[in-house]
């Protein structure tokens, strides 16, 4: 008896589990086929960082240092101008000139992101920064800022990107 | 730097500054602007340096002093200051009515001048006229119980003045 | 009365809840602050009037139905006071509030942002939100002057920036102008300043509503680091921490007061950093080849110099060093060391600003006859002869004003023109240099009834005249100081390191004097001129044009131009050591930032040395600050006060000096406020004010 018990007991294990493995091969599958295919994300998921424009395409940044601040790795490099009436590049009445993150050594935590008093810094989903050559990590504002979107005025930004050369 | 202003002005400016002791000259600075307003009846910078030259005091104290005092004015008005209380007293009575018809009638707002340069009206606050108001000053006289007919009446007697 | 009360010694009050006792007249916010209690205030600053503008200082006391402000209320008997009662607390709140009515509360954008007094404040006392929703109240920010702006907009009027300007420097060229509202602060002239541009304006506002146009916008300061140093200008040797990032000076203040010079600094102290970032600083020794300087490396130049040093000296030439105002002791030192014992020369002098060894001289065997600066605050009277204070020794004029606003002390002024000290002092008289001595028999009486007296003298006096005003001092009966005004940051040091032919350190004669600086420029024979951060070429040419000129300086002089090698030199900011200002006190100068391809002076005489292989001992300054310690009488200091960043005095020789120096050889270069002698024209600031050499000046 006892035996029989047993195999029932194992036959009712063994039916459950393989329910569970039968019943899920006809759900839509999770697994993602990275790098065969483009990978999906939350909303939230803290990629590399984006700079935002206002909506008048202008920057957001004002360069007020406050990520550098809240920075725990201390990887975000600032230069601050003035906007003038000839050049103006932000909406407020100083921008970045200089904007660098050393991705050698962002830890993602999104310190920065919080600490942004115009919402100027956000991440993006890029995560795709592995470099054989570190120094490739440090990004400037221009790899970072987000593109003007079509039909709003944009400013001609190559002719300022020649001024952000300098490094960390 | 010339400033011309009449003897009569002269001769007020000099008896206020002997009134004050060598070293307190800048008392006499208040009444000084007052004089020269009432004969100009706008204080230019020139006229502040004047001042601030006689009385001893660095030309950025008599702007201050004219800063402060709305009395004190750097722009021009109009030849009669109509001045309408809206304080207290003369609210309960009527004032503020009657500032409003004050601004309807001569289509003028706050401290601005007619177009000929004859007339601006100013709200003020209580010129100590109460137990008759609503009160109007117009330079320096005093209009009592002002209705919005007598208001009218006063306006007719100054453009006949001219 | 018929029966009179002694005044109270003593004044017993209560204190949230806990018995105190102070002194009568105590200020309530004074009293709160000895005891460690916080009772917040933007408007009131110690030293200045009090405004009682802000009223973030409200307190309840027991005898008022109404809360009083902190700064303007004395502690008087039985008192009962509370600063943290609820009522105390809703008030600061509400003040905080109707402050910020009108800000703009671009806190991110500000370069006050993050040491700004209203942002603390509100971060500790204020209420999270405000209930003010009308539009704000905006008028744009506007330049006063190349170095001021001023953001009305930002101001919560607390009449700092007013008080410190005519009060403490007596230029009172800041006003409030219009009422209510619209108040803001004006400058002098339309829009305007025309004042000294020392900027103590912006240091003082607790907001960001006066800043700094040469720091405008250029980092955030808590991504500085701050480095104490002494001023690199004048010799009254101010205390000024640099704020420094990616090895550049930002901007330069005192923001912990710390110094000797306390809230003082004049234009070139806050905003003349900039030559040092000037791009003529040469970065690369230079030696003549084929008729032209060309860069070379160090150990190319070094070596032709020891080279050549080393044949002239086997060859029995004459050497003929001119040392500088500038470098700091530890370089003075080593300079006439290696002068005496590694070249054997006593052809060693520096342009001479003021007769300091006549004046030790004259006042051997006397004690406590040098004035400190510390005298300067404390003394009951004083005497300034031949020298505009404002002008030339900014910090002096600034300390004996102080002392007349808190002591009343008695200031006589003799002097060739109008000066500031006109408008306070007890006496003024015109008198053309040369002639004060005549003229101070007539103050005899005068000055004689002072308690005591402290006696600054200029160029003017010298010598034999130097000698008769101290006989004149010592013959009024009572205590007189003096101190002998000299021009730049380390002249002081200069005299005292022995950089004269007659003296060693410490006013030893030298027993054979050398050439003075005149003498070997016009001396035919000489073989080589080495000049030390110095410009003796700048208006002449040399007696022997085929001299070897060696030349150590920061830019391309008209000196450096006529080198046959160049070195390039560090600055003061850039070098450790200590200074010797005019009151004879000690300071530290801290290395803030680094040029590339320079190196300090110091060093240079070090390598030097080492290449010609002379024994002049190990060449770090703390080494060399040791051995002057040791040798150099009066400069035993107390390193405590160095190392902390203070002001050691020192104390001279007190004995007969036994030579007699070239009295008519001191001469001083007369700067101003504006001018900085050979470093004037490198300082972009110095040249862009409204008041700039030759320009508009009107305060006296």
């Amino acid at each position: 008896m006892a035996n029989l018990t047993e195999i029932l007991s194992a036959a009712k294990a063994i039916t459950k589990g393989m329910g569970i493995t039968f019943g899920e091969m006809l759900q839509p599958a999770l697994t993602e086929a990275y790098p065969d295919g483009p990978p999906q994300f939350q909303e939230r998921y803290r990629g590399a960082h984006v700079l935002k424009r206002d909506e008048n395409g202008l920057e957001k940044c004002v360069a007020c240092f406050l990520c550098a601040a809240a920075c725990p790795s201390d990887c975000i490099y600032i230069e601050a101008a003035e906007n003038t009436d000839q050049l103006r590049i932000s909406g407020g009445e100083r921008y970045a000139q200089v904007y660098n993150i050393d991705y050698n050594r962002c830890i993602f935590c999104g310190y920065c992101v919080e600490a942004c008093p115009t919402d100027a810094i956000t991440h993006g989903h890029d995560f795709e920064i592995a470099s054989y050559d570190t120094s490739t990590l440090i990004y400037r504002k221009e790899k970072m800022l987000e593109a003007p979107q079509a039909g709003k005025a944009s400013l001609a930004y190559d002719s300022q990107a020649s001024n952000g050369t300098s490094g960390h | 730097m010339s400033i011309a202003l009449s003897a009569a002005t002269e001769a007020r400016w000099q008896k206020i500054l002997d009134a004050y002791p060598e070293g307190r000259k800048r008392s006499a600075v208040i009444p000084m602007l007052i004089f020269a307003q009432d004969e100009t009846g706008i204080i230019t910078r020139e006229l502040m340096e004047e001042i601030a030259r006689r009385a001893e005091v660095d030309y950025l104290q008599v702007e201050e002093v004219v800063g402060f005092y709305s009395m004190l004015r750097k722009q021009p008005l109009g030849k009669y200051h109509v001045q309408v209380c809206t304080n207290i007293s003369c609210m309960l009575a009527g004032g503020m009515e009657l500032w409003h018809h004050a601004c309807e009638s001569l289509h003028l707002k706050n401290k601005q001048t007619s177009a000929d340069g004859l007339i601006s009206i100013e709200e003020v606050e209580c010129m100590g006229a109460c137990s008759w108001a609503p009160a109007v000053e117009v330079n320096y006289d005093f209009h009592h119980h002002v209705t919005p007919e007598r208001f009218d009446e006063i306006i007719l007697e100054l453009k006949g003045k001219g | 009365m018929a029966t009179t009360t002694a005044p109270p010694t003593v004044i017993n009050a209560k204190l949230n809840g806990q018995d105190i006792q102070t002194k009568p007249g105590t200020l309530l916010i004074n009293l709160t602050k000895e005891l460690g209690i916080e009772v917040p205030a933007f408007c009131y600053y110690e030293g200045f009037s009090l405004q009682a503008a802000c009223r973030m200082c409200l307190v309840q006391v027991n005898s008022s139905p109404k809360l009083l402000p902190g700064c303007t209320t004395i502690v008087t008997e039985g008192m009962v006071i509370e600063t943290e009662s609820p009522l105390v607390v809703e008030a600061r709140k509400s003040m905080l509030e109707f402050l910020l009515t009108n800000h703009p509360l671009d806190c991110p954008v500000c370069d006050k942002g993050g040491e700004c007094e209203l942002q603390d404040m509100v971060f500790k006392y204020g209420a999270g939100e405000s209930r003010f929703v009308d539009i704000k109240h905006h008028e744009p920010e506007r330049p006063f002057s190349p170095v001021v702006y001023y953001d009305p907009a930002r101001c919560i009027l607390c009449y700092r920036c007013v008080r410190v300007c005519d009060e403490g420097y007596g230029v009172n060229a800041l006003g409030v102008v219009n009422r209510g509202v619209l108040s803001e602060i004006a400058p002098n002239r339309g829009d305007q300043l025309n004042c000294d541009e020392c900027g103590a304006c912006i240091d003082i506002c607790p907001v960001g509503a006066l800043t700094s146009n040469t720091y405008r916008y250029k980092t955030r300061p808590w991504e500085m680091k701050h480095v104490g140093t002494t001023c690199a200008h004048c010799s009254n040797g101010c205390k000024t921490t640099l704020g420094v990032r990616n090895d550049e000076i930002m901007r330069a203040n005192n923001r912990d007061s710390s110094g000797l010079n306390e809230e003082f600094l004049c234009i070139k102290g806050r905003f003349g950093f900039d030559f040092n970032h000037h791009p003529d600083r040469l970065q690369s020794p230079m030696l003549r080849i084929d008729g032209d300087l060309q860069p070379v490396s160090w150990s190319k130049a070094l070596a032709a110099v020891a080279a050549k040093f080393n044949e002239v000296k086997a060859a029995g030439g004459k050497f003929g060093i001119v040392a500088s105002n500038r470098t700091s002791n530890e370089e003075n030192y080593y300079l006439q060391k290696f002068a005496r014992t590694g070249l054997g020369t006593n052809n060693i002098d520096h342009a001479r600003t003021g007769d300091v060894v006549t004046l030790v001289d004259a006042l051997s065997g006397k004690q406590g006859k040098l004035a400190t600066m510390a005298d300067l605050y404390q003394t009951k009277a004083a005497l300034v002869i031949g020298s505009d204070l404002a002008q030339q020794h900014p910090l002096l004029a600034y300390e004996l004003r102080r002392n007349w606003r808190h002591h009343q002390a008695r200031i006589y002024a003799m002097t060739p023109g109008p000066v500031r000290e006109d408008k306070y002092a007890a006496a003024t008289a015109r008198v053309a240099f040369g002639e004060e001595i005549a003229a101070l028999e007539g103050w005899r009486e005068q000055l004689a009834k002072e308690p005591e007296l402290l006696i600054l003298f200029g160029d003017s006096i010298k010598g034999a005249s130097l000698r008769q005003l101290v006989d004149f001092g010592e013959s009024l009966g009572i205590p007189v100081k003096y101190v002998a005004l000299v021009d730049y940051a380390n002249s002081r040091g200069a005299i005292d390191m022995g950089l004269v032919p007659e003296l060693h350190p410490g006013f030893v004669p030298s027993g054979q004097p050398g050439l003075t600086l005149p003498e070997m420029l016009d001396d035919s024979q000489l073989d080589v001129l080495w000049v030390v951060g110095a410009n003796p070429l700048a208006n002449r040419s040399q007696a022997n044009p085929k001299a070897f000129v060696v030349v150590q300086d920061l830019f391309l002089t008209a000196t450096a131009a006529r080198a046959d090698v160049v070195f390039p030199a560090a600055s003061a900011y850039e070098k450790k050591g200590t200074v010797t200002n005019v009151t004879g006190e000690v300071q530290r100068l801290t290395a803030a930032v680094k040029t590339m391809g320079t190196k300090t002076d110091l060093e240079i005489f070090g390598l030097l040395g080492k290449e010609m292989g002379l024994e002049l001992g190990i060449w770090s300054p703390d080494a060399v600050f040791n051995e002057i310690r040791q040798n150099v009488r009066g400069y035993n200091v107390t390193m405590p006060i160095l190392a902390t960043g203070g002001a050691a005095p020192t104390t001279p020789v007190n004995g007969k000096v036994n030579v007699e120096t070239r009295s008519d050889l001191v001469h001083s270069a007369g700067d101003t406020l504006f001018t900085s002698g050979s470093m004037t024209k490198y300082s972009q600031v110095l040249n862009t004010v409204a008041e700039r050499p030759g320009q508009l000046y009107k305060p006296v």
